[in-house]
């Protein structure tokens, strides 16, 4: 082969995927900056002085971490991150323990009326939340829980007919042979729940718990309903209540969105995974 | 029973709710005075109210303006972060990360980057000769800005799922179109967009679903009334006003049912037509 061949082929190989390479990560940054850059202005716009935050540089002269320390004085932050935590929290252990239950028996046993009932639970998928949220309120005001902790957990903590659904899928996924032995042996459906299926089920019981924890986390509508006092309110209630109060000061709103946004980066950092993978399965989100 | 504790709560915070909001919608209902029934009165000063169809209006825009985009942008990002190069998790784990983050903080920080003065996308145009746009204080703008956070909101959510199902697409394909000569974007808009579709289909269902309810975006960008003036008024808004400030629960739930029953009619149209475009290409493969 001539020199000529070796050009040739050099030019068709290495220079067109050199090229697409290029062209392919440069398409990635530009996404990537545009999924980030609200983000990182946010983070700029935090540190910055009153008087520096009508400049477009983005790296601040003299970062004003003072910004911070103002969020802690004109927002109980501590009492509303605990509150935060709590809400998803027990929201996301109970929606696990009582779907996954549920999923167990629609997928394994085997009981009266199950596969009507299951399409039920089906058809509840389908109606939306502008339907049911009129009412959801009635009931509590009934209840005399508006404005308590209650408000916040109850309507979540047994279960819902999506984590069921979700649990559900994932139970039927798991081969007979795995509680097969255990039947033999004797086992009652609840041991056979607890102590093997259970254990199995741990990726979808994840994406379960990321997917809860951080529609409660970023809930509105529901504490806007609920919550009056301080005292029990949530991170993002908090926020909106202060963005009503301290109308265009951009640093310490900035400051306060990024405080409230870095739990959920961490929690997003450790479960990526499960909470992608939760979407991807279920469609729930955005 | 295992499903009992589950059971209980999809019909308390479900089922209840779906049957008494159709009841209240018959009714006048202000909670403190006894319901009157008033038959279909609700329904039809819903019909002659100018602000419904206002409101009406806003949702239709804005849930074309929301869906069609996110829907394109979406798909050419999946395509994109569907090839296997080095670091490309990296760009993932960037590219989903505002699903993490809460519409409430999604919005305040939007505002900040909207803001007419020195807000980030006005200094920008800035640089290009533009004069500063009053994103979010000229009726003109405000829809026309909503639509874009939306759309940078959603589609990491939609490219979740179109890429789940871009990585089911089979390597032989694109192997044997390779050898046919087709080019990448070829490939792409032959056999990727193709093979996808159903996900895509069930994608447009969901975003419309969410775009026609939208309310926590609306509420905290550009306020609780749908300002500036009725420029982003859409139905969401439209019932939280009437149900929680004008406590007229009756009227409200109408509007509710009018919304299920909007979006049950496109969601039925929309498979129809899905599934006569996959029969029509069976029968063109035959």
């Amino acid at each position: 082969m001539g020199l000529k061949g070796i050009e040739d082929i050099a030019d068709r190989v290495i220079k067109p995927s050199v090229l697409r390479g290029v062209t392919l990560y440069t398409a990635l940054t530009a996404i990537a900056g545009c999924a980030l850059f609200p983000i990182l202005w946010a983070v700029s716009g935090s540190l910055k002085s009153a008087g520096e935050v009508t400049t477009p540089t983005l790296f601040p002269a003299h970062p004003q971490w003072s910004n911070y320390r103002e969020v802690f004085a004109l927002m109980p932050f501590w009492r509303m991150l605990f509150n935060s935590v709590l809400y998803a929290g027990c929201v996301s252990a109970g929606q696990v323990f009582f779907c996954s239950l549920a999923g167990y028996a629609f997928a394994r046993l085997r009981f009266r009326g199950r596969d009507t009932l299951f399409v039920l639970y089906l058809g509840t998928l389908m109606v939306p939340l502008t339907v049911t949220v009129i009412p959801q309120f009635i009931l509590m005001r009934i209840a005399g829980l508006t404005d308590t902790p209650w408000a916040m957990i109850v309507p979540g903590l047994f279960g819902s007919a999506f984590g069921t659904y979700l649990m559900r899928q994932f139970f039927r996924t798991l081969p007979a042979e795995l509680e097969e032995a255990a039947i033999l042996d004797g086992c009652s459906p609840w041991q056979i729940y607890w102590r093997i299926l259970l254990p199995h089920a741990k990726p979808a019981a994840m994406a379960l718990a990321v997917l809860t924890w951080v529609n409660v986390w970023n809930d509105f509508l529901w504490p806007l309903l609920m919550i009056q006092r301080r005292s029990i309110a949530t991170l993002t209630l908090g926020l909106v209540r202060m963005q009503g109060e301290y109308v265009a000061r951009w640093p310490v709103l900035m400051a306060a969105s990024i405080l409230i946004l870095l739990p959920l980066l961490l929690l997003y950092t450790v479960a990526q995974r499960a909470f992608i993978r939760g979407i991807a399965v279920t469609g729930l989100g955005g | 029973m295992f499903v009992a504790p589950n059971l209980a709560a999809v019909a308390v915070f479900m089922l209840f709710p779906l049957g008494f909001s159709l009841y209240m919608s018959f009714h006048n209902w202000d909670v403190f005075t006894p319901a009157k029934f008033v038959g279909l009165a609700n329904y039809r000063s819903l019909i002659t109210d100018p602000l419904f169809s206002i409101a009406l209006r806003n949702s239709v825009v804005y849930t074309i303006g929301t869906v069609v985009p996110t829907i394109l942008v979406s798909l050419a990002v999946a395509g994109v972060l569907n090839r296997k190069v080095k670091g490309i998790s990296v760009f993932r784990t960037i590219v989903f990360l505002p699903l993490a983050v809460s519409s409430v903080v999604v919005a305040v920080v939007w505002q900040f980057v909207f803001n007419t003065d020195n807000g980030l996308l006005n200094i920008m145009l800035g640089w290009i000769g533009v004069g500063p746009v009053p994103w979010l204080v000229d009726p003109k703008w405000a829809m026309a800005s909503l639509c874009m956070v939306t759309v940078w909101r959603s589609v990491p959510f939609a490219t979740v799922i179109l890429l789940a199902a871009m990585q089911g697409v089979s390597e032989n394909l694109y192997e044997a179109a390779r050898l046919d000569g087709a080019g990448e974007l070829r490939q792409f808009v032959s056999i990727t967009v193709p093979l996808i579709r159903g996900a895509v289909a069930f994608v447009v269902v969901i975003s419309i679903i969410h775009a026609f309810q939208a309310f926590d975006l609306v509420y905290v960008l550009t306020g609780r009334n749908g300002g500036p003036e009725t420029a982003t008024y859409v139905l969401g808004i439209m019932m939280f006003q009437h149900a929680f400030a004008f406590l007229e629960f009756g009227y409200a739930s109408a509007l509710a049912w009018v919304m299920f029953a909007i979006l049950l009619v496109l969601t039925v149209v929309q498979l129809r037509l899905g599934r006569r475009r996959a029969a029509q290409e069976e029968q063109s493969w035959a």
